[in-house]
């Protein structure tokens, strides 16, 4: 290994960012000598050896835990995006921590960490649940891990929301602070760290062994199954660890096992050994850096955003060097055994359910003195607040899931759902400096300010739209890598904690019941012509699932065909998510129950689903605006309520 | 309904400075702050927002049964508010973006407390005078401001042999991070009129610094801590053993306080349950925290 890297050009760059990590470490220290202060109380001897030095130690431990995570994952997983952000451990973690914070404060003071691996090891669970079917297909695996991550997400954000300013613990603890003041979060990191170490060699050469292929793996007598799980586990373990001791720090998993390959560092060994040692310099280097650019100002400059500004490019940079396993082209619910002929009927009977199901919502409500059926005067009293968010919720449901279904035909990838395009994500973001600027913005200035955020995001990938060739899977990934780093910003900006960050977290967890009249028309007016356009597009979603060569000799336009599906589904996505925020898994789920009730052509699958999502979303609007009257509850909870469970299901199903 | 929310537009363009006083009977509030007021002017609003956390954190005044709960102050219940039949609104510029929704129901006066980089508590004296203009209720409302000033003034008195350190007036985030209460908190502007220093002296915006490292404290060493409620329960327990906070001049030599739950974006009564109880921790009653 020592031979491969001083071959390259790399190594001298890895000798750069040690030097300058030390030169930034030594910075820090001579910054606080003479030791002795003039008081007669030596502060600069504590500050020293209980801030300065831990700090860089905790660094350390943490890229280099992070690293052996990131390494571990992609090994077995045979997938080299997999990282604790990317896979959604992180935030288990954060939801796990969340809840005990809540309901067992007690436990949190004992055992964060059990708290953290429970939640971390339940998303990972609930990953090979979802994606065991399809092989670990790394594509699969990170979706299902971005649509998991956000509903922690969101449930994370309902929690805090209701329980008010009190929860800035975990605001801080979301955007991952290495702030040190003694030498217990060594202790244990590094505790975990020797540990995983010791297993992971111990593991290293029956791993090498499962990445020939599975067949000779079994014949060589090797336990497959159990192996891999185990090596899952250590690698959870780690990552957990770093997120209940400092929080969130995220890509350096990623960065670390990539960079190691970079360097050249060719077998399952090497990786394992310089994945760590990369990851801890990093990590030094980023919060050195972080430090020198708070200077002067006391104020907490968390190093996780920073990781993340380091991680999205970095992960833009990958996508076009990767190279995916073909997967089996039976993937999307087979909607064979129940074909419908005559679609005319069962069309109607959605648009009925789905005008009911907005009427109901109209009708009933709660009030002061319980249930009640809203008519003639009360009804008029109640319209002007109920109206907009209904409809608002109706256009939402709809364009969310034609644009759904739009990614899950175009891919052939039951788990492409809208927020993996990024869009809403740079919504948060747009939403989060137009906050930051304005003292006391307007609904009007709000809605510009995510617009301006989603153009930017669609400006991206569009940029990654003309690069690539046929690769709608690697547009996926873009939109992925957009989403995780525009999410890092947000959660950095929440952690001033006050009320600015409340209202970021009220767009998190989905709210429609700020919407007015204003937004409900720009809304729905974005929705008529955006779905009108549909019927235009319906051709190129029936021909481009069939493969290029296909849909070269057709006639079709291909990177231009693809560029505007994406742009659509974008432009859909994002007008939903201004308003609703970004959890959109009814964008995943309508789709779906289109398909499962037996709509297979293109144009009635699209049809069905916007009925469907529209009703959907209607219902989980009017469930968040009853369940706990008058407080309200999140949209979000609700959307996930319904998608989660569902997307549990859809995939045990196919065993 | 058109009829009021056009009325109730109109008015809300004339509605500060305007010394008519009309006799409201169904007033309502969104925000915290003027909340208090009204309360401390024993105007009973027919409904306010998250009554629940109200009586958790600002705990005083307390909030009569009879006042309708809206909901989160980040999602004000417009259903609810709507049924509680205001005819007027007080709100603040927090609810900027709601305005078009409270307009339709009631009339809207809102009125600020809070800027960046200005001590509150004189506005809070403004707003109380004008809310008391406002609501037919000017001399209770100059009465209280008088008394708030009084009991300020006494407390200072109390306090006059005791403020020659500088405070720190902090919220404990976590177990390493805090929010530090500056010149344009309702905290630190009391702090201010009862004759101590601020130790915090760097800008903060929207009165608390966003959380800072715990060593920051160790800036001006000669300062006492005063630590507002509530703690996390995690952050108690570490602290008491964490090696930089022991050395910490302050928490060594004793001159740490905790004091009972305040609301940070208050008005009168918030000062005046501040000052009361900086007074208590200060003259020694108050319940010390050893590191």
């Amino acid at each position: 290994m020592v031979d491969a890297l001083t071959q390259r050009p790399s190594t001298w760059a890895g000798i750069l960012a040690v030097a300058m990590a030390l030169g930034l470490c030594a910075y820090q220290v001579l910054n606080l000598l003479p030791l002795s202060g003039a008081q007669g109380f030596d502060l600069n001897r504590i500050l020293l050896f209980n801030s300065v030095l831990p700090r860089a130690a905790v660094a350390l431990l943490a890229g280099a835990a992070l690293g052996l995570s990131g390494a571990l994952l992609q090994q077995v997983l045979r997938n080299p995006i997999a990282d604790p952000s990317t896979l959604g451990i992180a935030s288990g973690a954060q939801l796990a921590m969340t809840t005990a914070t809540l309901f067992a404060p007690a436990l949190m003071d004992t055992s964060r960490e059990v708290v953290a691996l429970a939640g971390g090891l339940g998303v990972v669970a609930l990953l090979l649940a979802l994606a065991w079917k399809r092989g670990l297909e790394p594509v699969t695996v990170v979706l299902a891990g971005m649509v998991v991550s956000l509903i922690a997400m969101a449930l994370s954000a309902t929690l805090i929301l209701a329980n008010g300013e009190y929860m800035m613990s975990l605001l801080i603890w979301g955007s991952g602070s290495l702030t040190q003041q003694g030498w217990d979060h060594v202790q244990a990191i590094a505790t975990t760290l020797a540990l995983s170490l010791v297993a992971a060699f111990l593991l290293a050469r029956p791993l090498a062994i499962v990445s020939l292929d599975d067949a000779s793996a079994k014949s060589l007598g090797v336990n497959l199954l159990w192996l891999r799980l185990l090596a899952l586990a250590i690698a959870v373990w780690l990552a957990t660890t770093v997120t209940a001791e400092i929080g969130i720090i995220g890509f350096i998993g990623l960065a670390a096992p990539t960079f190691a390959r970079l360097f050249g560092a060719r077998g399952q060994k090497d990786t394992l050994i310089a994945a760590p040692l990369i990851g801890a310099v990093l990590l030094w280097l980023t919060d050195g850096l972080v430090q020198l650019a708070a200077g002067g100002s006391a104020e907490m400059v968390p190093t996780g955003a920073a990781t993340a500004l380091l991680g999205g490019p970095l992960l833009l940079y990958l996508l076009p060097r990767l190279r995916f396993l073909r997967r089996s082209p039976a993937s999307l619910p087979p909607a064979s055994e129940r074909r419908i002929t005559r679609p005319v009927l069962p069309l109607i009977t959605l648009l009925l359910l789905a005008l009911i199901t907005i009427a109901l919502a109209l009708i009933i409500g709660r009030g002061p003195d319980g249930w009640s059926l809203a008519a003639g005067s009360l009804l008029d009293a109640l319209l002007p607040f109920r109206a907009p968010r209904i409809l608002t919720a109706a256009a939402a449901g709809a364009m969310l899931a034609a644009a759904g279904t739009i990614l899950q035909r175009m891919t052939g990838n039951p788990i492409a759902s809208p927020e993996v395009l990024g869009v809403s994500a740079g919504a948060g973001v747009g939403l989060a400096a137009l906050l930051f600027a304005l003292s006391a913005p307007g609904m009007g200035e709000r809605l510009l300010g995510a617009t301006a955020g989603v153009a930017v995001v669609l400006v991206a990938l569009l940029a990654i739209a003309q690069r690539q060739e046929d690769n709608s899977e690697r547009l996926l990934l873009g939109g992925l890598a957009a989403g995780a780093f525009c999410n890092a910003l947000v959660n950095a900006a929440m952690i001033t904690g006050d009320a600015r960050a409340f209202q970021l977290l009220a767009w998190i967890s989905g709210s429609t019941s700020q919407v007015g009249w204003t937004e409900a028309w720009i809304v729905l007016a974005v929705a008529m012509v955006l779905l009108g356009l549909l019927p235009l597009l319906t051709r190129w979603l029936a021909v481009l699932p069939l493969g290029s060569g296909q849909a070269r000799a057709l006639g079709l336009p291909l990177r231009a065909s693809q560029t505007i599906l994406i742009l659509f589904a974008a432009g859909l996505t994002a007008a939903a998510s201004l308003v609703v925020g970004p959890l959109s898994l009814v964008g995943l789920v309508a789709p779906h129950m289109a398909r499962l009730l037996g709509f297979g052509q293109v144009r009635q699958h699209l049809l069905a689903s916007i009925l469907i999502g529209a009703g959907l979303m209607t219902g989980a609007d009017w469930l968040s605006r009853i369940v706990t009257f008058p407080y309200q509850l999140p949209l979000g909870l609700f959307a996930s309520l319904i998608g989660g469970p569902y997307l549990v299901w859809l995939l045990h199903r196919n065993r | 309904m058109t009829r009021r929310s056009l009325l109730g537009a109109g008015l809300s363009l004339t509605f500060i400075g305007k010394a008519q006083a009309d006799r409201y009977d169904r007033v309502a509030v969104v925000d915290w702050a003027m909340f208090e007021t009204l309360l401390a002017l024993n105007v009973v609003p027919v409904a306010a927002t998250e009554l629940v956390q109200f009586r958790k954190i600002s705990i005083e005044p307390s909030v009569p049964p009879q006042v309708a709960d809206l909901g989160l102050r980040g999602s004000p219940n417009f259903e609810m508010l709507q049924l509680a039949n205001p005819d007027l609104i007080v709100s603040s510029p927090w609810f900027a973006w709601a305005r078009g929704n409270l307009e339709r129901i009631a009339s809207v006066a809102s009125y600020t407390i809070y800027e960046p980089g200005r001590p509150p508590y004189a506005a809070a004296e403004e707003v109380t005078k004008a809310l008391g203009e406002r609501l037919g209720r000017a001399e209770p409302a100059s009465a209280y401001v008088d008394a708030s000033l009084t009991e300020i003034e006494t407390a200072r008195r109390t306090l006059s042999e005791r403020n020659a350190r500088p405070v720190y007036l902090i919220n404990l985030g976590d177990a390493r991070h805090f929010r530090a209460f500056g010149a344009d908190s309702m905290f630190g502007d009391v702090l201010t009129r009862l004759g101590f220093t601020n130790a915090w002296s760097k800008p903060t915006s929207y009165a608390a610094a966003a959380p800072v490292p715990l060593e920051a404290l160790a800036e001006v060493p000669e300062a006492s801590i005063a630590i507002v409620s509530p703690i996390p329960s995690d952050a108690q327990s570490t602290l008491a053993q964490s090696p930089l906070w022991r050395a910490l001049p302050s928490v060594r030599e004793g001159r740490v306080s905790v004091i009972a739950p305040v609301n940070p974006f208050g008005a009168l009564p918030a000062a005046r349950r501040f000052a009361r109880l900086l007074t208590e921790a200060f003259s020694g009653n108050g319940k010390p925290i050893h590191g």
